[in-house]
């Protein structure tokens, strides 16, 4: 998928799911898997959830932009309910993540790796005008170091989620962080948790192995 | 050297008076999102307990298997309710003069059907054969706790000095794996934090030496406190030596350090009306279904040493049930909370 390089956009402007200029760029349709029970990190999750349908969410739609200072997901799917709120202790959030590796061979099965982190950003519907910013080096290692550095915004109409999550192309930081210059080819994943499904942690929908990424470079073209 | 504290409750001596609850919840659980939350609870037996029915809910092991659980709901945790206390007491929004005189004390807002104590004192039998007993429950602090190992972010731990079993709130994300995995059903989400909370065997006053203040604040000396292996000590003394006191529910498969002294039931009174020596108004088979096969030796040990005490000899064990010295219950956690000078971190 192409980052297209969008040099007048604002921040907000990409911030706003429906924002003109998303529609002027045509989507990434993209297959979503469940992860397997077999792969939860714990036995008590493992038990529970084999036979079980995990990944209720099995289709999106992705588009990125940047204005060569920020780059910004827009995620889209379709969800017949919109769990935003938590009215009990058995429910849970729609959330939706960006998966990013922050070190050249870094696994995304397993969320990074000792020595190979990933970075995520993570949005969900319960902090809808948040994200926050994690990085993982292993299965059940994710921390939130960051709740302002990736901006989120989302908002659910006639059953569908329109999610935007944005961060500044280059970031100092303490944590390992993928740095995304304008040029530069990576990859991204996927994630997506269906509240209704008591979908949280490992129990949720991605898009398989890395994707490809290229920011398209500044010098070029200027379209948008 | 890795130990573990451990609780021993006699629940012959339990009135029932919920001083435990409230000390617990004074101290640790009144912050926003907290108030549906009683870490220590105090229900009737026979009875659906709380959460409502948490027996039937599932978690722990069965032959060492993760057995699957359900999170209990805040309704099935029973939600704290508002009553209109100031217009009782001070005669707000009274018409006429007398102010609260006319007022009734009545429910505000949606008339409830379930709370932390709702069956309380109803029991079970048929009369003159009805029976009932108080069971205090907190977290087990298992040694084999289902909460930590279902958790996918290692963020329950379990202290190695003192086997103290916590959620480490800046790692916990509120997926609730160990509210479906506890099979005692001891863990509560915050809604406001968004994270699982639960009894901490007031771990900052253990630090201190001072026992738990459920423990310490019972007025009955029900609960004995300190290391199970202490043997000086009345935990050791009760739980290996005279083995009267034993976890609930062991079937689950997570060891509890918490331990039961079982109700000692008085005689049943026979279709005659006579008293009937040979059979407890507490059926056998109801406290085997709540403590295993064990709860059978350790009532008939129980059973000896009182008729040893009677005829005024002497019993170790129920010089220790009696709790002559308060101190001595606590396993050397008798420090006064009030001379120590406590910092909120």
């Amino acid at each position: 998928m192409k980052a297209s390089y969008v040099s007048a956009a604002a921040l907000g402007t990409l911030l706003d799911p429906d924002a003109p200029i998303w529609s002027s760029h045509s989507p990434e349709r993209v297959s979503m898997l469940g992860t397997p029970a077999g792969m939860q990190p714990s036995a008590a999750i493992q038990v529970a959830w084999k036979g079980r349908k995990i990944g209720a969410i099995e289709r999106a739609e992705i588009k990125a932009l940047h204005n060569g200072e920020e780059l910004a997901f827009r995620l889209e799917w379709a969800d017949a309910s919109e769990d935003a709120e938590l009215p009990d202790n058995d429910s849970f959030p729609d959330a939706a993540a960006i998966l990013l590796p922050a070190a050249k061979g870094a696994p995304l099965m397993t969320m990074g790796a000792p020595e190979l982190p990933v970075n995520a950003w993570y949005w969900r519907a319960d902090e809808r005008e948040s994200a926050r910013h994690l990085v993982a080096t292993g299965l059940g290692t994710s921390h939130t170091f960051d709740r302002t550095g990736v901006r989120g915004q989302g908002h659910w109409k006639s059953g569908r989620w329109r999610v935007v999550m944005a961060r500044a192309l280059r970031m100092e930081s303490d944590q390992p962080l993928a740095q995304l210059p304008p040029g530069a080819e990576t990859g991204f994943g996927i994630a997506i948790w269906e509240g209704s499904s008591a979908e949280r942690g490992g129990l949720k929908s991605f898009s398989g192995n890395w994707l490809p990424l290229q920011l398209e470079p500044t010098t070029s073209g200027r379209n948008g | 050297m890795e130990r573990q504290l451990a609780m021993v409750l006699d629940l012959n001596k339990c009135l029932g008076c919920q001083t435990c609850t409230i000390a617990c919840k004074r101290l640790w659980t009144r912050d926003e999102g907290m108030e549906y939350m009683w870490w220590n609870s105090v229900n009737t037996q026979p009875g659906r307990g709380t959460p409502r029915d948490w027996e039937d809910l599932g978690g722990g092991f069965r032959e060492g298997i993760p057995e699957p659980g359900r999170i209990p709901t805040r309704r099935e945790f029973g939600e704290a309710w508002e009553y209109n206390h100031r217009e009782v007491f001070y005669g707000e929004n009274a018409s006429g003069s007398g102010g609260g005189a006319g007022q009734h004390l009545q429910i505000q807002g949606e008339k409830p059907d379930w709370g932390p104590n709702w069956d309380e004192d109803q029991g079970g039998g048929d009369y003159p054969n009805s029976y009932y007993f108080y069971l205090p429950r907190i977290c087990n602090h298992c040694t084999h706790p289902a909460c930590l190992e279902a958790c996918p972010r290692k963020a329950i731990e379990k202290n190695a000095d003192n086997g103290i079993v916590t959620v480490n709130e800046d790692r916990c994300r509120g997926y609730r794996f160990c509210m479906e995995a506890c099979p005692y059903k001891k863990i509560y989400f915050n809604q406001a934090k968004k994270i699982s909370q639960k009894c901490i065997f007031c771990f900052p006053r253990i630090e201190q030496g001072v026992a738990p203040a459920c423990a310490r604040q019972c007025p009955g000396r029900v609960r004995f406190v300190g290391y199970r292996d202490d043997r000086d000590a009345p935990i050791y003394k009760l739980v290996d030596k005279w083995q009267v006191a034993i976890p609930l529910h062991p079937e689950y498969g997570t060891e509890p350090n918490v331990f039961y002294v079982p109700p000692i039931a008085p005689p049943r009174y026979d279709e005659n009306g006579e008293i009937d020596e040979l059979n407890p108004r507490i059926p056998e088979a109801y406290l085997v279904s709540l403590f295993g096969p064990k709860v059978i030796d350790a009532l008939v040990v129980l059973g000896e040493e009182m008729a040893k005490a009677r005829k005024g000899e002497k019993s170790e064990l129920m010089d220790l049930l009696i709790a002559y010295k308060w101190k001595e219950m606590f396993g050397g956690f008798d420090e006064d909370p009030a001379a120590i000078e406590w910092v909120k971190s």
